[in-house]
């Protein structure tokens, strides 16, 4: 096995792994932290796909911002004496046969289709030619994702902000 | 070889994890995890044909921002269980049941 | 692509949105100066905002071209969107003030209308998106502003119950939409949305049904979830229920059409091969017979529940889901006639609906509640409403002359017109008209002919509401005058733009 197959196995079963993990455990901690492991094997697939870039953006965002801030809502919404965090399930069974035929259905896809048979693109350096697609042919949605986040900013702690008198 | 597939087959996964946690859970945040699951799986997928396919880099841009979007989203759906904790004392989805026709 | 003459260029035909977003730019920092005027200057900045991005839409009609890269698209069929969606604001914040509006008493102003404006930016945006990023970026900031709209009322439990089911159910339905985008582009190779139809119309679709099947699906979640059709229509009821009501009213017109809109442009310019005559879609399983079993689904379910419904907005959501199923029929038809009266029932749907929504508000307002059952004897206390009442949802029923009658002609003629195999489908519409029919004249009746259990005490509206009811009013009546301007409009409005020569 060469040793792309066998870093391929290591973060896919990372990631599989743990997704499986964040969907089954019982604990809401134990969940939130599995799903650490599948934003990291994710960013290890990047780096494998060749895209450096958006590894590193992955690792920045999902685990630095969106997990940290899953986590604090764990926290925030429990009492702090409630350490045991358990997150009922119900219904397991129509769930778990859904998913499954989403997932044959998504492997009959993926294995049957004639997908775009293009040059590829072999690992290489992303970071300048993305930086310059943002500036260029990307600058409409740049400019407007950060329009996007202005306003998910304001409303968010719109929504939180307690009332104090006007 | 690792080709295209194998990708295609772990995003597959992920997304079918994703929508079982989604479908199962009554915790809202642990909904959100299973979003966060699903949207990971439609990146990898797009950076897998940046890579295997097209070979230009539409699919990691459009990768970039979902992660976003997901960020954006999350924030706003983490204030809105906050404020249903703090109204509610829970964040069991079947206790928010006010609405019903 | 991408220079700094192509920004250049683009940003002149982009006024709409630029003016769109310095609006919410100076909304935010006047409210952040905290002066006694800020809610008055807020108002006037949203107002003006508005009004000029509508008369920049609509004088930028004729131009038909690619934009930012071919990021956005400028053609007829995305000025007469912007210019709907932009005057569907524009009457959401004249017409529902803070005044008049009990449940949002007391509530901060300068972030509403700042959010108003940011959600017609985003409906702006993705009416007019050409790449499957763009499209994605925009339907998730419409989603996002949305939530935070449908959230506002932070102390109430039903707004906070509402905006929790409405971003998990949008979550979930945008996620599997952007798995089926992903596949689109692992399909074709590109996003951009003309090269992803020559690429399906070379052929590729033909050769992998499964995997066109399973993208279209995937994607129309994200579309039926913003349309509220079945079987994506969940959150609705309690949605409209719990938010405030000048946002239920918003979210079932704005949204709605921007919605439609990019469903038009997606399965018109996306997966189909124009020509004049009916469209065929680029060589898929039967997704007309999927469209329909669709609409008919949103039409009976919306029909039918709503007979049974009490609280005034759970009844006008699932009436609304039930139009949702009727501007369906526009798609369904697939042809340039189905296009235009898609149209026509979304402008006809603007005013009929808004209309009612305000005098649901107004009686809130006097009367503290949205219970059908409260309703009797309304026809004494204020005459002018209940007549204004019975105009829109006469409108809604589809009475000639009334604006939604027309709406409904549009569809059904445009249906009708594709065959005898499609009757069936015509004839299930018409009994739905004739269900809902029922609801609507329940709710006349209980405030016409009703008794009251204890009487109360006529209420007068304040000059400014009765105004904005008049002109909602003769907008349902008075367009018939103008009727073939207003078709005209919609046909020129017609082409849309097929991506540059290939």
């Amino acid at each position: 096995m060469s040793a792309e197959a066998v870093v391929f196995y290591v973060f896919g079963a990372i990631t599989v792994l743990s997704g499986a993990v964040v969907v089954l455990a019982r604990s809401l901690i134990y969940s939130a932290f599995a799903l650490l492991f599948t934003f990291f094997g994710v960013a290890g697939l990047y780096v494998l796909l060749g895209a450096d870039f958006l590894a590193a953006t992955q690792l920045l965002i999902y685990v630095g911002g969106i997990l940290v801030l899953l986590l604090f809502g764990v926290m925030l919404t429990h009492k702090l004496y409630d350490l045991d965090l358990r997150s009922e399930v119900t219904q397991f069974a129509p769930g778990i046969i859904v998913a499954s035929g989403l997932f044959v259905i998504l492997i009959a896809v993926a294995v049957r289709t004639q997908w775009t048979a293009g040059p590829g693109r072999p690992p290489s350096v992303t970071t300048a030619e993305v930086g310059r697609l943002f500036m260029g042919q990307y600058l409409l949605p740049f400019e407007a994702a950060s329009i996007l986040l202005l306003v998910a900013l304001m409303g968010a702690a719109m929504i939180v902000r307690r009332k104090k008198a006007a | 070889m690792i080709g295209l597939q194998h990708y295609l087959i772990v995003s597959a996964a992920l997304f079918s994890l994703g929508m079982l946690g989604i479908l199962t859970r009554r915790n809202a945040v642990n909904v959100l995890m299973g979003v966060e699951l699903v949207l990971n799986s439609a990146n990898l997928n797009l950076v897998a044909f940046s890579r295997f396919g097209s070979g230009n880099l539409q699919g990691q841009l459009f990768a970039v921002f979902v992660i976003v979007i997901a960020a954006a989203e999350v924030a706003v759906a983490l204030a809105i269980v906050l404020t249903l904790y703090r109204l509610r004392r829970t964040s069991n989805l079947d206790e928010a049941d006010i609405l019903r026709g | 692509m991408g220079s700094v003459p192509d920004v250049l260029t683009s940003m002149k035909r982009f006024e709409p949105a630029l003016i769109l977003t310095g609006a919410i730019l100076l909304v935010v920092l006047v409210d952040a100066t905290g002066a006694r005027w800020r809610d008055v200057a807020g108002r006037i900045l949203t107002v003006g905002g508005l009004l000029l991005a509508l008369v920049r839409s609509v004088e930028l009609r004729g131009v038909s071209a690619e934009i930012f890269g071919g990021m956005a698209i400028v053609d007829p069929l995305g000025s007469f969107f912007q210019a709907l969606l932009i005057a569907a604001s524009l009457l959401i914040v004249l017409a529902f003030t803070f005044r008049n509006s009990r449940e949002l008493h007391g509530l901060g102003q300068g972030e509403f209308y700042a959010l108003l404006l940011a959600v017609t930016l985003s409906n702006v945006l993705l009416a007019t998106a050409n790449d499957l990023a763009m499209l994605y970026l925009a339907l998730e900031m419409v989603s996002i502003t949305s939530y935070v709209m449908v959230a506002y009322m932070k102390g109430d439990r039903m707004s906070n119950e509402a905006s929790l089911k409405y971003i998990l159910f949008g979550a979930v339905s945008t996620g599997a939409m952007l798995y089926g985008l992903s596949l689109l582009y692992g399909l074709t190779g590109t996003t951009s949305v003309p090269a992803i139809r020559n690429a399906l119309a070379a052929g590729i679709a033909d050769a992998n049904p499964l995997a066109i099947s399973t993208i279209a699906l995937l994607v129309f979640s994200g579309f039926g979830f913003k349309t509220a059709t079945v079987p994506f229509h969940f959150w609705c009821p309690d949605v409209y229920q719990g938010a405030p009501t000048p946002v239920t009213a918003f979210l079932s017109v704005a949204p709605k059409a921007a919605g439609f809109a990019i469903m038009t442009r997606f399965f018109y310019t996306g997966l189909a091969a124009p020509r004049t005559g009916p469209w065929d879609l680029a060589g898929t399983i039967d997704w007309v017979h999927v469209l329909m079993v669709i609409s008919v689904l949103s039409m009976t379910v919306g029909n039918v529940a709503a007979l049974t419904q009490t609280n005034m907005k759970r009844l006008l959501a699932y009436s609304s889901i039930a139009h949702a199923g009727y501007i369906m029929m526009g798609v369904v038809a697939l042809s340039q006639n189905g296009a235009r009266a898609l149209m026509i029932y979304l402008l006809a749907y603007l005013v009929m609906n808004l209309g009612a929504f305000l005098v649901v508000t107004l009686i809130h307002l006097h009367d503290g509640t949205f219970d059908l059952r409260d309703y009797p004897g309304l026809y004494r206390r204020s005459p002018f409403l209940t007549l204004a009442m019975a105009v829109f949802l006469l409108s809604l029923m589809g009475i000639p002359p009334l604006v939604g009658f027309m709406g409904k002609l549009y569809v059904f003629a445009a249906i009708v017109e594709r065959g005898r195999s499609y009757f069936w489908y015509a004839a299930v519409g018409a009994v739905n008209a004739a269900i809902a029919a029922y609801y609507y004249a329940r709710v006349l009746k209980t405030m016409i002919i009703d008794n009251p259990a204890a009487e109360k005490p006529p209420f007068r509206l304040a000059l400014a509401d009765a105004t904005w009811v008049w002109i909602l009013l003769l907008g349902n009546v008075l367009p018939l005058l103008w009727w073939a301007r207003i078709d005209g409009w919609a046909r020129s409005s017609l082409s849309l733009y097929a991506g540059p020569p290939s």
